[in-house]
């Protein structure tokens, strides 16, 4: 739940990247952690094995702006995608205000999308989070693959976007859509703040 | 010291004071901190937040798998400085402690005080606040704007 400050005028909120493994949940962060400047954000965090895989969270804090007359930061973190690592994501996604889900465009990689969701739709719903109207994005990465092994954003649409949200074609390791799915998500969480949502 | 909400600073003061503690972080277990002390960029107490509860989620959960009691308390000795990581109740729910000590002070009186903390958190804990909407309906703008700073586009 997202954390407001009313005496120092400050808003923290907190992003969660889920998805299945190698979908480009890391690669998103190390983008937005190369392209704003030192100023603007802290230190990544990355708590990975030593192949690089993530084993526990990625993390990165942002400074996003003043809105509204509210210093506005976004803690932006990863999940582990690989199927066996599920207590770790629950921990990651407790307090969750809003979740990206990075899909892999990769028509072999649809069962996989699936599994992805359906857990992230479990773990939330075990956390007694309204899937239905908790603010979520879908970025739809590896887009720049050849046409004949990805699915398109129609067919990833159809295929995992149920609640008809906001999805973006993208290109993590180049940048494509990272920072329009970064704003999505950041517009679906602010709204709720906008809107009388609960704050702790 | 910065807090959140301005009942959690007296307990913290106190604290501070009698603990001698160098560093002290109040968070929820979700990572969002609630009162600091000692730190200087805010973007790097979040980096502390975020692995201080990573480190108490995944302390309890192994706990709760190995189906031992639940670990409150994690302290860690280095050769100049030690932390302690605790877990606590609070009238606003379970809240987490990160205190950095050196060797002008002891555990023993850490603790000591920490659990005075925890007691002194509870009985100034005012009623929840009612939900109240924080932004302007018109944030859009803003949003747009600060993203389009942070990636220079």
């Amino acid at each position: 739940m997202s954390l407001v400050n009313f005496t120092a005028r400050e808003i923290t909120c907190k992003i969660v990247y889920y998805g299945p493994g190698r979908s480009g949940k890391t690669t998103n962060l190390h983008y937005i952690y190369g392209r704003v400047p030192d100023t603007r954000r802290g230190r990544m965090v990355s708590l990975a094995t030593q192949t690089d895989r993530t084993l526990f969270f990625d993390f990165l804090p942002l400074e996003l702006g003043t809105i509204s007359g509210f210093s506005t930061r976004f803690q932006l973190y990863t999940v582990p995608g690989q199927v066996y690592y599920n207590a770790t994501r629950k921990l990651v996604l407790q307090g969750a205000d809003g979740v990206v889900f990075v899909a892999d465009s990769q028509a072999r990689r649809l069962e996989d999308n699936l599994e992805s969701l359906q857990n992230l739709q479990h773990n939330l719903l075990e956390q007694g989070v309204d899937v239905r109207t908790f603010p979520t994005v879908f970025q739809y990465n590896k887009q720049d693959l050849p046409p004949e092994l990805i699915l398109n954003q129609a067919e990833l649409d159809d295929a995992l976007n149920f609640r008809d949200v906001k999805s973006f074609p993208g290109d993590a390791l180049h940048g494509t859509g990272v920072f329009e799915t970064l704003k999505g998500i950041s517009e679906q969480v602010l709204k709720r703040l906008a809107h009388n949502q609960p704050v702790s | 010291m910065r807090a959140v909400e301005p009942w959690v600073a007296a307990p913290m003061e106190t604290f501070l004071a009698e603990s001698q503690a160098r560093l002290c972080l109040l968070m929820t277990t979700a990572g969002q901190v609630v009162a600091q002390h000692g730190f200087v960029r805010a973007v790097d107490v979040m980096g502390v937040a975020a692995l201080g509860a990573g480190i108490v989620a995944s302390t309890s959960e192994l706990a709760r798998t190995l189906k031992w009691e639940q670990f409150t308390t994690v302290v860690h000795q280095g050769p100049q400085q030690a932390h302690l990581l605790a877990s606590f109740e609070t009238p606003r729910g379970r809240w987490v402690g990160l205190v950095v000590f050196g060797p002008d002070t002891s555990l023993g009186l850490v603790q000591l005080f920490f659990e005075q903390l925890v007691k002194d958190l509870a009985a100034a804990a005012p009623e929840a606040p009612a939900p109240q909407p924080v932004l302007a309906a018109d944030f859009e703008r803003e949003l747009n704007a600060s993203l389009r700073t942070l990636f220079g586009s």
